[in-house]
This record gives structure tokens, C-alpha cells and sequence, in this order.
């Protein structure tokens, strides 16, 4: 374990010197996305203001705020740029020199980005976990925190970034067949964006596509998080919502071992 | 007019370098495009599941509501394919020490970096745009008169400038910071107001989208026209307006900008 942390350690740090870096880039491009957020609550606003009814397909309008934060939230814990960190490096050839170092491949990208990501966490979970909270309980006349839920939501965010990290890692690899990362990654930003509940909360589809959906990796990503966080898994339903999203990090972990075991005997490098 | 020509001359020489470099790689239009398709699909997803759960969005029918986004990313597409370059220079010319080069050459540095490139990949925004305004339009009640899409068309390109000319002042920060391109992004990021109906927002965000930052010019305003007819000189002239003073407010910063500006090079 302490040989671990000697060997990934400088990742770590090299993650978070970046971060820290260009901390002025990212602000900005973090109120880019709050921007959004207000976009998706105005218009829930507007919805539910004409609808009438107090609730849609289980959500109120108090329950929909949280919702749309919180899913804003979960997206910039569990985030993970894994398949430009591979595609590139399969692009440009630079693959080459980590197969020659004793190191693993996934875990300095994990720790590289683990260290990226110190900032955000210490920055940002808890001023917008207050904020949520706050909102919550001016909405609903009552304080809703519950400290054992948050804990399961760390957890369940714990596995969905492991998903996450995995899963685009496994996507990297497209770049032996797809060399404009930039448009497939958006592709799948896409589709995974509206199969995660970013876009809507999966309860608005129809019956049999939201179970479909609910079995999906990508509900693992930040559906999972947000519904236990808003206490709506509770029990039963819980566990196998946390188990699926276990079984779907070990999944995508052995995957990404097995695309590197073959991608390491056809890797062809021009020049150096 | 000689200078005119000339500017032409060199923009037809830089597209059709572009489209020399895009036939080498066509796949990477077609998923870039398949890219942009599904976007905009999957918010027209959205406006359809949350439309099978109200009659109205307070006033507004989804075949409205869909004309105005459709409308929303016909200027902004054309934008998109046109002068996708300035996020470069944000992102990384500058930083790179790349920008040196535009320099070098006898020609506007401006309009250089504004021509060098295609996003041909946003055609897939254009295209949904016109697709979506050309399926609403028969179902919606439109009192037609030949002034009225004169106007609409005359809006277009100067709603495109408005996009352009908040991504060029907000490009040419880079050359104080060297790096501005999430500041590009959240201006940029605005626009999503502007795809839906003003009328839902609040006060506050109704003018920084009308005033402070005027992407509502860009979709919703014109769109008000077209459906209802009123207001012409407000919907249809302060665009105009807003939009060459936007234009003209970009290149004096940039030109500020490029005085500014020190290399970073290695």
C-alpha cells in the first residue's frame, strides 16, 4: 500500500499543480455550467407552473431544484477525462513510452485525475451541498439532511466515478478506429448525457424505457448518486442499486484491462 | 473595392484549402455532424417528454416552443460553421505562441483567424435549424406577407454577428491572459437562454439576456415577430442595431488586444 502511494504520489500532485494552474480557466468554465443549471430550472419552473398539478411523475418543483443541482454536482465529482487522456496518447504515439515503464496505464491517469479533482471537492462540494440544503429546507419547511443518506451518496459517487473513469478509458480505445476524438467524445457525451438523467430525470420516460434505462451502466453515472441523496432508494432497492453499480465498476475495470491487453499486441506507433 | 475583392479572393483560397483538408478525412465530418444531430435531438427529446406532461408552457405550444429553438440554431450554426476559430485563439494560439503567425502575414489579422477555418460539423446545427422551422411552420397560424420574410432573412446574419462578435471580444481577452477560452465558454453559454421562450425567466435574467448579454436578439425576439407580427422595430431593429454595435465594440477590443499583446512563445 505505502509502495503504492510512493509510485503515484507525483501523479497525484502533478494533477493537482494543473488544476491549481489554471484555476481562472476553470472558474469560468464552472459558471458556464451553473448557467445551465438555471436554464433546466427556469424552464422546470415554467412547466410546472402550467401544469397545475404538485407533482410530475413523482417529482415536486422543491424536489426538481434539488434534483437539477444535485445531478450538476455529482457530474463534477465523478467526472473523468480518460478518453481524451487515451485517445490522444494513441493518437500522437506518446502510448509507447508508458508501455515501456513499470507502472500501471489506469492507475496514473486515475491518480493524475484524482489529484485534478482535489480542488473541485475541497472547493465546491460543500458550499453547494449547503446551498442544496438550505434550499431544501426553506422549501419544504423542513430540515431533510440526513447524514447517514449523504454517506451512501459519497459511496454511491464513489462507484459511479469508478464507472465513469472506467467506462471512458474503455472509450479511449476507439481511437484505433475513430481519430476525431473530439466528435466521438462528444457523441457519447450525448447519449450518455441523456441515458444518465442529465438531461431529464429518467421517471419522465415511458415505464419500459426507464426500466430498460435503470439497468444501463450509464444510470449508475449520476441517476443512482442523485435518487439515493433525495432519499427516493430506500431499502431493498437501495442495496440492488448499489450492487448494480459495482457490478458495472468491476465490469468496465476488467474491460479496460482487457482493450489494454490488446491493444498492447496490434499497437502500431509511426515514427517517435 | 479593390480591398474588398481582394479579401474575397483569399477567403475563396482558405475554404478551398478546408475542403481539401476535409475530403482527407471524411469520416470525422460525418461523426462530427452525427455529433451536433444528436444534441440537438436529445433536448427536442426533452421539450417533447415534457410537453406530453403540460398543454402549454405559460402560453407557448410545442409547435412554438420548437420553432423558436429551431430559429435559435440557424445563426448560431451558421456562426458555428463560419468562425469556429476565435475558440483557438482562446483556448490555445495564444498560449502557444502560435498567434505569432497571424502576425507575420499582410493581411488582417482578424479576418485571418475568422476565414482560416470551417466547422463543417456544425452544418448538423444548421441543418436541425431549418429542418425544425420548416416542419413547424405549416402547423402554425402565420399571417404571411412578403415584408415579413424579407425581414426574417435580413435578421439572420446579423443575429449570427451577435454570436460572433461576443465570441471575437471575448477571444481577444487572451491576449491580456494568454488563455480565455471558459471565458469565451461562459459567454457563449448565455445562449442557452435564448433557445426558449423569454417569458419564463425572471426579470433579472430577462435583462442580461435582452441587455447585458443579448443572445435573446439571436432567437427569441425575432421568432416573437415572425409568430405574432408585432413589434417590428423592436424585433426585428434592435437586433440590427444591438448586433453592429456588438461588432464594431469586438474589433476595437481585439485591435486593442493585438497592441497588448506579447508573445509567449519558446
Amino acid at each position: 500500500m505505502s509502495r503504492l502511494l510512493r509510485i503515484y504520489k507525483p501523479f497525484l500532485g502533478a494533477g493537482l499543480q494543473e488544476a491549481t494552474t489554471y484555476r481562472g480557466n476553470w472558474f469560468f468554465g464552472l459558471i458556464g455550467e451553473v448557467m445551465a443549471c438555471f436554464v433546466s430550472y427556469f424552464i422546470w419552473k415554467a412547466v410546472f407552473l402550467s401544469s397545475g398539478n404538485e407533482a410530475m411523475n413523482g417529482f415536486t418543483m422543491p424536489q426538481m431544484t434539488v434534483y437539477i443541482f444535485l445531478i450538476f454536482l455529482t457530474s463534477l465529482l465523478i467526472g473523468s477525462g480518460g478518453t481524451y487522456d487515451v485517445g490522444e496518447e494513441i493518437r500522437d504515439g506518446s502510448i509507447a513510452m508508458r508501455m515501456i515503464k513499470p507502472i500501471s496505464y489506469n492507475a496514473t491517469f486515475l491518480f493524475q485525475e484524482l489529484g485534478n479533482k482535489i480542488m473541485t471537492v475541497c472547493i465546491l462540494v460543500l458550499p453547494l451541498v449547503i446551498g442544496v440544503e438550505i434550499v431544501r429546507t426553506i422549501l419544504t419547511g423542513s430540515v431533510q439532511f440526513n447524514i447517514l443518506q449523504f454517506l451512501v451518496y459519497i459511496l454511491s459517487c464513489v462507484f459511479a466515478y469508478l464507472i465513469n473513469f472506467f467506462f471512458n478509458i474503455c472509450f479511449g480505445f476507439i481511437a484505433f478506429i475513430i481519430k476525431y476524438l473530439w466528435g466521438a467524445n462528444m457523441m457519447k457525451n450525448c447519449i450518455v448525457g441523456f441515458l444518465s438523467g442529465n438531461v431529464i430525470p429518467l421517471a419522465f420516460l415511458p415505464n419500459a424505457v426507464e426500466k430498460v434505462f435503470l439497468l444501463l451502466p450509464f444510470s449508475s453515472l449520476n441517476y443512482t448518486p442523485v435518487m439515493i441523496y433525495m432519499g427516493m432508494y430506500t431499502g431493498k432497492e437501495l442495496l440492488f442499486y448499489l450492487g448494480l453499480q459495482l457490478f458495472w465498476a468491476l465490469f468496465f475495470w476488467g474491460l479496460s484491462k482487457f482493450l489494454w491487453v490488446t491493444a498492447s499486441k496490434r499497437l502500431c506507433v509511426q515514427g517517435g | 473595392m479593390k480591398q474588398i475583392k481582394r479579401a474575397l479572393k483569399m477567403h475563396r483560397i482558405f475554404v478551398a484549402q478546408e475542403l481539401k483538408r476535409m475530403m482527407e478525412y471524411k469520416g470525422d465530418f460525418i461523426i462530427g455532424m452525427i455529433g451536433f444531430l444528436l444534441i440537438q435531438t436529445s433536448n427536442l427529446l426533452f421539450l417533447t417528454l415534457v410537453f406530453s406532461n403540460i398543454p402549454s408552457l405559460m402560453g407557448w405550444d410545442y409547435t412554438e416552443v420548437v420553432f423558436i429553438y429551431g430559429f435559435s440554431l440557424i445563426p448560431k450554426g451558421i456562426d458555428h460553421l463560419l468562425f469556429d476559430n476565435l475558440w483557438s485563439i482562446g483556448h490555445f494560439t495564444v498560449r502557444k505562441g502560435d498567434f505569432d503567425k497571424y502576425l507575420t502575414r499582410p493581411i488582417n489579422t482578424l479576418f485571418h483567424v475568422m476565414v482560416e477555418k470551417l466547422q463543417i460539423d456544425a452544418l448538423g446545427e444548421f441543418i436541425m435549424g431549418v429542418a425544425l422551422v420548416c416542419i413547424t411552420i405549416p402547423k402554425l397560424q402565420i399571417e404571411w406577407s412578403i415584408a415579413k420574410v424579407l425581414l426574417i432573412l435580413l435578421v439572420i446574419p446579423f443575429a449570427t454577428l451577435i454570436y460572433t462578435g461576443i465570441k471575437i471580444a471575448t477571444a481577444a481577452i487572451a491576449f491580456w491572459i494568454k488563455r480565455s477560452g471558459n471565458i469565451i465558454y461562459m459567454f457563449y453559454m448565455v445562449n442557452d437562454f435564448a433557445k426558449y421562450p423569454v417569458s419564463i425567466y425572471n426579470n433579472l435574467v430577462k435583462t442580461i439576456i435582452t441587455y447585458v448579454i443579448p443572445f435573446a436578439f439571436t432567437a427569441y425576439y425575432p421568432a416573437y415577430y415572425f409568430l405574432t407580427g408585432e413589434a417590428p422595430l423592436f424585433n426585428i431593429g434592435m437586433p440590427m442595431l444591438i448586433s453592429t454595435a456588438i461588432v464594431a465594440l469586438s474589433i476595437f477590443i481585439w485591435n486593442k488586444g493585438i497592441a497588448a499583446y506579447e508573445s509567449a512563445g519558446s
